[in-house]
């Protein structure tokens, strides 16, 4: 320990120049490769790619993962996970479906979905921070307790057609009307807004609230914001509850948007989301977690798949392209720290 | 208590291991003067000093692990150079250290050869029946015949699995063992601190062994009475340098103590403001405190009174701090501050009814280095500082810890700047700012100028003064024996987690203290209160 000061001091010293650079790359390298990936598709793609109306497009793509990304920050500041997010969305756009189908007004299948996100999230938020088991392992058992409720409640079949309203598909669908632009109707998708408000209210809570700061100090030490006087055990907790309903919301989002609810629908936002949080980390100079940051990844992981389709790549090579370009960014960004 | 010396070749060899001009500095500040330490067959070494006399630093050179700012080492008269662990263990060095580094989930077979090549089949799979005899060989050689090798090390006690540590540093004692050269020169790190009596006896059993067979032990303690019983000389360390290296005959338990403790220079305390008198106000009232490390403490700390806690490591101070800020679970007892009793489960809690607290360790308990000296600083009082108590108010923690920062004297280039880019002695005033910057009625200080230069240490001294002066109690808890004495009015010694004496600090002398901490010893190694 005492020797390590030490050891940066010496390699500051005889890295000398280059550390200005290796800052700069550090903090905006994910932003450059964000630029060289919509410029390759812009050059690729000049007339579908680059116009409001794809981006529109794009921003309505990511909504979901979007909210469920911004909420998995909070967690991840706290240097913990949350695993179960995917299956909760999914359990929950069974449970607001049901409540649908057997003829519940739409305002309280909305509410109990939330609920139900929230009472998942205290869940893990008890599992981990009062019984101490690690998150990986807790919220790997609720995935799969949500997994199966998903498919008990539902009886593995979809739940689609009359039993969803048209007030909730003609939502996921529709926009504010904006105006045209080259001859083309452009709308501002109610999903992106949805995103917009959480991404705000996130930021506020993590970067303007004494509440967000004690999570950083959490994250960054444990044991120190303890002594120093943050109940590190009731705010663990709530980045959990706040996690499920980030999750509850994207559920929804999805029943609106798919005007159906299907037991593994949400399943493959977990490992996006936790993706897009860990692209941001690399352009932290300290490796937290910030939410715009976060959304800069999710707008990669969103551009990515637009264009890759766009180019009509085979879905499979997406999934590897895109898991390289991942693996590339933190590769980078983790030579540049050394 | 004399040891008969073991039969010798009439020509005096080599020493087994020849330390001279030993240097070390941490950030400039000197842990090692010069320092040199000979080894010779046949002996049991001691070395004390006190708490950071340079008696680790020493050790970790020898080991390998810690690269000497210059140094002269020999082993048997050969030059040698030791960059990492491995060359200290080619060299024949075995090292028993304080801690246990035992890996749990294994077997004691396992732990015992861990730093060894198992013995294997085909050169691949681990010969396991060869792997349990040879441990139960060595097991055996030390007496130890209750532990199995097939037993995991988890379910031992500390104690026992003390033993299978020190029986690992004995795996390759017997030279037809193995091929490779035998170990001979085995440092001990207060190696009985985890054990009973009757496993210690073991131990100097073994070591008696040793000896007789030509090693060399060098026995690193802070108990008195087991160098009289052991050792054939001692070298005492004080501030990083030799003060004496001197055979056991003719040295008295007290003699040992004004070695480790006389200095050369006189650390200058700041005098108590003329017109700060401790009242007669009870600040804090502790009744029977009690934790899984202390036992029914009791004390009260006047308005204005500075109040010292001593002990030898693990005697239970820190602890103590950690009962009062309530980061330890409370068994049992009482606290009252001003009166009332003290309603808090938590630190968050104890900060909010006016506790405010140092750690001892501030790079892993103070603070979050990653973070600016401003969030350090504001940490425990953001809801004060925040609008509505919710909202982060910038400007105003920006103000209050630049102003913190002023008063603690800290010098960085702003408030902005992260923590973990500060020397230590600034890490350590910003842990100050923050425990002073909503004046606290208790401040709890746990080694407040550990691993701090000397001008900062004065710096904080003068901090010490001049919030207690402004009427808060504080308790401080140092290894530092002479800084106990020159800021403290009245000092707590601690002994195995119960509170044994309480003594005035006025005309206490340094000696006195370290004996009260010491405890009793043997009468006819009673320091002579002279």
């Amino acid at each position: 320990m005492t020797t390590s000061p030490q050891a940066t001091d010496d390699a500051r010293s005889w890295r000398g120049g280059r550390v200005r650079w290796a800052r700069l790359f550090r903090q905006f390298g994910t932003l450059i490769g964000f630029i060289v990936i919509v410029a390759f598709f812009s050059w690729q793609k000049p007339d579908t790619f680059m116009n409001v109306r794809n981006w529109m497009n794009i921003t309505q793509q990511v909504s979901i993962l979007g909210v469920v990304a911004a909420t998995m920050t909070i967690v991840m500041v706290l240097n913990d996970f949350d695993l179960s997010v995917g299956t909760m969305a999914s359990m929950v756009g069974i449970v607001a479906g049901t409540l649908l189908r057997d003829g519940y007004m739409l305002g309280v299948a909305l509410a109990l979905g939330l609920l139900v996100g929230a009472g998942g999230g205290l869940l893990n938020g008890v599992l981990v921070s009062y019984i101490r088991i690690s998150p990986f392992v807790a919220t790997l058992g609720t995935l799969t307790m949500f997994n199966g409720l998903a498919l008990y409640i539902s009886g593995g079949t979809t739940i689609f057609g009359r039993a969803i309203p048209t007030a909730l598909s003609d939502f996921g669908r529709g926009g504010i009307y904006l105006g045209i632009v080259d001859g083309q109707r452009i709308t501002l998708p109610y999903l992106t807004i949805i995103t917009l408000v959480v991404l705000i209210v996130v930021w506020i809570v993590l970067e303007q609230t004494v509440f967000g700061r004690r999570l950083y100090a959490i994250g960054g030490n444990m044991e120190a914001a303890r002594l120093g006087g943050v109940r590190v055990r009731m705010l663990r907790l709530m980045a959990f509850v706040i996690s499920g309903m980030g999750a509850a919301i994207a559920g929804l989002m999805l029943v609106s948007r798919l005007a159906s609810a299907n037991p593994t629908q949400g399943d493959g936002l977990m490992l996006r989301a936790i993706a897009a949080v860990f692209l941001g980390m690399t352009m932290s100079e300290e490796g937290e977690p910030h939410v715009l940051a976060t959304m800069l990844g999710v707008l990669i992981l969103g551009v990515l798949a637009n264009g890759l389709t766009q180019m009509q790549i085979d879905t499979y090579i997406q999934q590897i392209l895109t898991g390289g370009i991942i693996v590339l960014a933190v590769t980078l960004s983790s030579l540049s720290r050394r | 208590m004399a040891h008969p010396q073991p039969a010798q070749a009439p020509a005096e060899p080599a020493p087994l291991l020849h330390i001279t001009g030993a240097n070390k500095a941490y950030h400039g500040i000197p842990a090692l003067v010069d320092a040199s330490l000979t080894l010779r067959a046949g002996e049991v070494h001691a070395l004390i000093g006190e708490n950071g006399a340079g008696k680790s630093t020493l050790i970790k050179l020898m080991a390998g692990v810690l690269s000497a700012d210059s140094i002269a080492m020999a082993v048997r008269g050969q030059p040698v150079n030791f960059r990492e662990a491995r060359d200290a263990f080619d060299a024949g060095l075995r090292f028993i250290h304080q801690e246990l580094n035992a890996v749990p989930t294994l077997s004691v077979a396992e732990n015992v050869f861990l730093n060894q090549r198992y013995p294997t089949r085909a050169g691949v799979f681990v010969h396991w029946r060869r792997l349990h005899r040879q441990t139960r060989d060595v097991l055996a050689q030390l007496g130890i015949t209750h532990l199995a090798p097939g037993q995991i090390m988890a379910r031992l006690s500390p104690g026992d699995q003390m033993l299978v540590k020190i029986a690992s540093a004995f795996v390759d004692a017997n030279p037809s063992a193995s091929g490779e050269r035998a170990a001979a020169i085995y440092v001990m790190d207060e190696p009985t601190a985890a054990l009973s009596t009757a496993e210690a006896a073991r131990l100097f059993e073994v070591i008696d062994r040793l000896r007789a067979s030509g090693c060399a032990i060098l026995y690193v303690t802070h108990r008195l009475d087991e160098i009289f019983q052991l050792a054939d000389r001692v070298t005492v360390l004080r501030d990083g340098r030799v003060v004496d290296c001197v055979p056991i005959e003719g040295t008295t338990a007290a003699g040992l103590i004004r070695m480790m403790t006389g200095r050369d220079l006189q650390q200058v305390y700041p005098p108590r403001g003329p017109d700060v008198q401790v009242s007669e106000r009870v600040l804090l009232d502790v009744q029977g405190l009690t934790t899984r490390a202390i036992h029914g403490v009791s004390f009260q700390l006047f308005e204005n009174e500075i109040l010292g806690v001593a002990g030898l490591s693990g005697a239970g101070r820190t602890e103590l701090l950690r009962a009062l800020i309530r980061a330890d679970r409370v068994l049992a007892g009482t606290v009252a501050l001003n009166g009332s009793a003290l309603q808090a489960r938590s630190p968050a809690e104890a900060w909010d009814q006016g506790m405010a607290y140092v750690p001892e360790e501030r790079r892993s308990q103070g603070l979050v280095l990653s973070r600016s000296i401003s969030d350090n600083i504001t940490l425990p009082h953001l809801r004060h500082l925040a609008r509505r108590g919710t909202f982060l108010n910038h400007a105003r923690e920006r103000r209050t810890s630049a102003e913190m920062s002023e008063a603690v004297r800290l010098k960085a280039e702003g408030v902005t700047q992260a923590t973990w880019q500060l020397s230590g002695g600034n890490q350590q005033k910003t842990v100050f700012a923050r425990a002073f910057a909503r004046s606290p009625q208790i401040l709890l200080l746990d080694e407040p100028t550990r691993g701090v230069d000397v001008g900062a240490k004065f710096d904080i001294y003068t901090l010490i003064r001049k919030i207690n002066a402004q009427g808060t109690g504080i308790v401080m808890v140092s290894s530092d024996l002479p800084e106990l004495i020159g800021m403290c009015d009245r000092i707590l010694i601690l002994r195995d987690g119960a509170l044994v004496h309480t003594v005035q600090t006025e005309a206490l002398t340094e000696n006195e203290l370290l004996t009260l901490c010491y405890g009793e010893l043997s009468d006819d190694n009673q320091p002579a209160s002279h």
